[in-house]
């Protein structure tokens, strides 16, 4: 039961990996979803993903070519968590296709706000971009400032594509959250709609503004400025943060309803840009399926470094092992703005610190 | 006595001009606020990637980013497998944008309303320690811009103009994490001066060679973004309405003020042509020429329209000198041009600089869109140039004007404590002279003052962009427009009326002893001798009449109370 619900909201993960079971094929995927962006319309398709709660299959067939950037926004937040993690004991890597991260998201630790607020924005950001390259014509265009007028673009413009962009992960990413009426999960509930939001808001809060001057003879008495979205990476450098300043919470019964509130009174209370989490996370030094720890037997560490890359931390004092190994790579390489012109292979040796 | 409208007339008369002044000024506000959308939009459009046959390139074949049957073949990423596989080059990627989007299910199309277009490029360099942006780095682009009307053939895009640009690139870095991107300057791409045509298709490539450092320097280019800024159809349309309507009120205006000079026995005075020449100037700026782009392909449109502007204000700078003059009160005959050269040439020389700024760049842009004279080291240098100039002959006209003005009250205060001692038809008219200049600075002043607090207003707005929706709100930068556009056109309005020679004057010298020393017209200073005969004749007191309830009394009981 419990891992039925968490498999929901992955739903859309397993969608992604399970076109292909090989996760290097997804990137090819996309690929060769965008070349035929007509062929892809086919809401029934919408009905064999697996872990999609109804509202989400409704939304799914009613927006089908947005799905396509909503795959890659959830592509986008694995690949993000596994470079933000690479270091960390447990490192978000996927066990299989279906399973994904396995049960470690199930409780509601640190990992699980993390991985929630990593693919909210991930969404975000694929659905903007998409917007943003005209490759999606479902993008709205209201001006919600002063309401939807009868001439739209002619007389206004268009929004920008962010605010579609993260309405769109709000009602998709969101939607399996409200469905949840179960007074026993209300909790988790609350934690994944916070942190979802609070993906939101670190891609919105680190926007970039530009400005340009077009007055008179190109003069500053009229400047018009434009909202630019930061790297992935900065984003989930961002939330990255978020999990390291996570604040710990507990439901409780309030006059206005259940609410999530400080654990101990005495700390700051969260934002909405921060991250939450009801139970604390695991030590992930033995492998345990059941809380989906892997383990550190076998992880790469770090011999010089004191923190939790660290072959003391990373190993759970169980020490490590030192390998001498030849690697290849590629070298004395002429780059060209894009793409590589010419690369030589280069053979090294380098000593590899492995956890007993 | 002759004088002007403001002079002859009565407080009530002038504060119910006033009050339909400043309602005609609150409407222009709130119609730009209230009605008028943001004067600009931005299409914020990111790069297809699309990719160019390896062995000939592809150079005069368009690049499409959709379309069913004319999209380009593209990658979504320069990260994709087949750009390994199949040893894809720099050289072959072409970037493509189509102005407009799609939205809501359809493709949008540009309005001729939009009147401009201006293109500037944001770049996504992504860091890489391998491959960092080298100091001064240049961007070299391969640009062309297309156009197709929504009913032609969706291949048909017929080319507008091509060049091959080099762009300065700008990059920082603040905190050098690999994936993040440099912070870099925004480039300017294209400005067109007239927005005719549905679409738009602009097609990019950076070209690269084996054996050169061209494009070399640029970091790992991960994405180009076009941020196309258009002047918004609706702010068009308010501002063409406003414009359509103040243009025959003005010139009906001025026709009446002309008459009015016509009917006068004398020859107009300097003053009075520098007027006459403003309203002119005004109605020039007025003149709704812009419904022409509706019908008509005109691309000046954008350089027409700020010379009309720059003629406005050169015209408006002139005079106040001439004004400032004409009140010195220091026994000077001018009321001729050439008194003025001096003053005037500071106009002229400033005005002269930014003509051929505007010309180099807006006028070469009529031929080649992509050039601007920002871009290379001597054009900016030049430009530069001009618009130092152009600023040292602003300052030289403004110490002119305030030691003019300052001259002005110095006299004033002279002449005020020898009032007394006068005869009245001296009195009145020195009074008549003090008093019109001080309504001028005033309401100079005020116009002045509002113009830059709506300006302070519309730049902190603009500082406090909230992207959400929250309600009502002004639209500040539209209601800056507006209401200075509005306000000029008013102060314009005011002066022509009150400064229009009076009629009722002329039939009050008639009734009385018909003395022409004492009849002064709006600049005509008497010789010393003159006035000092004027002095030694017994004046008739009704030369004002005293049913007027005339604000010369007023105010001359004003000034003995103070």
């Amino acid at each position: 039961m419990l891992r039925k619900t968490l498999l929901v909201f992955f739903g859309f993960y397993m969608m992604t990996l399970q076109s292909s079971t090989r996760v290097e094929a997804i990137r090819w995927l996309a690929m060769a979803n965008m070349n035929s962006v007509i062929t892809v319309q086919q809401p029934s398709l919408c009905d064999e993903l697996v872990g999609l709660v109804k509202r989400q299959k409704t939304i799914c067939k009613r927006n089908i070519e947005v799905m396509e950037s909503v795959k890659l926004g959830a592509k986008l937040a694995i690949d993000e968590c596994q470079y933000q993690f690479r270091n960390r004991r447990w490192n978000c890597s996927t066990i299989d296709a279906v399973r994904l991260f396995g049960n470690v998201l199930k409780l509601g630790t640190r990992e699980a706000s993390f991985v929630h607020a990593l693919s909210s924005a991930g969404v975000a950001i694929a659905v903007t971009r998409a917007c943003s390259s005209g490759e999606i014509d479902k993008c709205g265009c209201d001006r919600t400032v002063r309401g939807r007028s009868p001439e739209g673009f002619e007389w206004s413009g268009c929004s920008d594509n962010i605010a579609y962009g993260t309405a769109f992960s709000k009602t998709f990413v969101d939607a399996r959250e409200r469905r949840r009426k179960n007074k026993k999960k209300y909790g988790r509930a609350l934690m994944n709609l916070h942190n979802n939001e609070a993906g939101r808001r670190a891609v919105e809060d680190h926007m970039k503004v530009e400005c340009k001057c077009h007055g008179v003879s190109g003069s500053c008495e009229l400047k018009t400025c434009w909202r630019a979205m930061s790297s992935y990476r900065e984003v989930g450098e961002r939330i990255k943060e978020k999990f390291d300043g996570a604040t710990e919470v507990k439901l409780q019964n309030t006059k206005s309803g259940q609410k999530l509130v400080l654990v101990n009174p005495r700390l700051k209370l969260h934002t909405d840009a921060d991250l939450v989490y009801l139970v604390a996370s695991p030590d992930f030094c033995e492998p345990d399926d059941k809380i989906g720890s892997f383990g550190t037997y076998g992880r790469v560490c770090n011999k010089t470094s004191k923190a939790i890359d660290g072959c003391d931390l990373m190993c759970c004092g169980r020490g490590y092992e030192t390998r001498r190994k030849t690697v290849a790579e590629r070298c004395m390489c002429k780059f060209h703005w894009c793409c590589y012109v010419i690369c030589k292979t280069c053979e090294k040796t380098i000593e590899e610190h492995t956890c007993k | 006595m002759a004088g002007v409208v403001l002079e002859n007339l009565s407080w009530k008369k002038l504060i119910i001009l006033g009050v339909f002044l400043l309602l005609l000024l609150l409407t222009f506000f709130l119609i730009g606020g209230l009605i008028a959308p943001a004067p600009s939009n931005v299409i914020y459009i990111t790069g297809t990637k699309c990719i160019a046959n390896r062995t000939h390139l592809d150079h005069d074949k368009w690049f499409i980013p959709r379309g069913h049957n004319e999209m380009c073949d593209q990658i979504w990423s320069f990260d994709d497998e087949r750009v390994e596989k199949e040893i894809i080059t720099a050289s072959q990627i072409v970037f493509s944008f189509w102005i407009p989007h799609p939205k809501e299910g359809g493709q949008l199309k540009m309005y001729r309303w939009f009147q401009t277009l201006l293109g500037v490029l944001t770049l996504d360099i992504k860091y890489d320690p391998k491959n960092p942006v080298t100091d001064k780095a240049k961007l070299q682009l391969d640009a062309r811009i297309g156009y197709r009307g929504a009913d032609d053939d969706p291949k048909d895009w017929k080319l507008l103009a091509q060049s091959l640009e080099e762009r300065q690139l700008d990059c920082a870095m603040d905190e050098a994490i690999e994936g993040y991107h440099y912070k870099c300057d925004i480039l300017q791409l294209f400005e067109l001066g007239s927005v005719h045509y549905d679409y738009y298709l602009v097609n990019i490539r950076l070209p690269t060679f084996d054996n050169s450092d061209v494009n070399a320097g640029i970091g790992v280019l991960e994405d180009l973004h076009l941020v196309v800024i258009h002047q918004n159809g609706g702010f068009t349309k308010v501002w063409l309405s406003m414009k359509t309507v103040l243009f025959p009120m003005i010139l009906a205006l001025l026709i009446w003020y002309w008459r009015r000079i016509t009917q006068l026995e004398r020859p107009p005075s300097l003053l009075e042509k520098t007027l006459f020449v403003l309203g002119i100037a005004l109605s020039l700026l007025n003149l709704p020429m812009e419904w022409l782009t509706c019908w008509l392909y005109l691309p000046f449109m954008l350089l027409v329209g700020d010379i009309r502007q720059g003629i406005f204000y050169a015209v408006l700078l002139s005079f106040w000198l001439i004004f400032a003059g004409e009140h010195l009160m220091d026994q000077v005959e001018r009321n001729k041009l050439v008194m003025y050269w001096k003053h005037l040439s500071a106009v002229g020389f400033g005005c002269l600089c930014l003509f051929i700024f505007e010309i180099c760049e807006r006028g070469i842009q009529l031929t080649d869109p992509f050039f601007s004279v920002w871009v290379t080291d001597v054009g900016a240098n030049l430009a530069l140039t001009f618009i130092v100039l152009a600023g040292v002959a602003a300052c030289s006209y403004f110490l002119f004007l305030c030691y003019m003005i300052f001259k002005v009250f110095r006299n004033i205060s002279a002449k005020k404590s020898a009032l007394p001692q006068m005869s009245k038809a001296r009195k009145k008219y020195y009074m008549g002279l003090i008093y019109r200049f001080r309504f001028l600075m005033a309401l100079t002043l005020v116009c002045a003052a509002l113009t830059v607090i709506f300006f302070i207003i519309s730049q902190v707005s603009e500082g406090q962009w909230k992207w959400g929706d929250d309600g009502i709100h002004l639209e500040y930068t539209s209601a800056f427009f507006t209401g200075v556009y509005g306000m000029w056109n008013v102060y314009v309005f005011g002066l022509l009326c009150l400064y229009a020679p009076s009629h009722k004057v002329i039939t009050v010298t008639e009734d009385t002893d018909q003395s022409q020393e004492e009849t002064v017209q709006l600049t005509h200073i008497p010789s010393e001798a003159s006035a000092l005969a004027s002095d030694s004749q017994p004046m008739e007191t009704s030369a004002l009449h005293p049913s007027e309830g005339s604000i010369l009394q007023g105010f001359m009981s004003k000034q003995a109370a103070d």
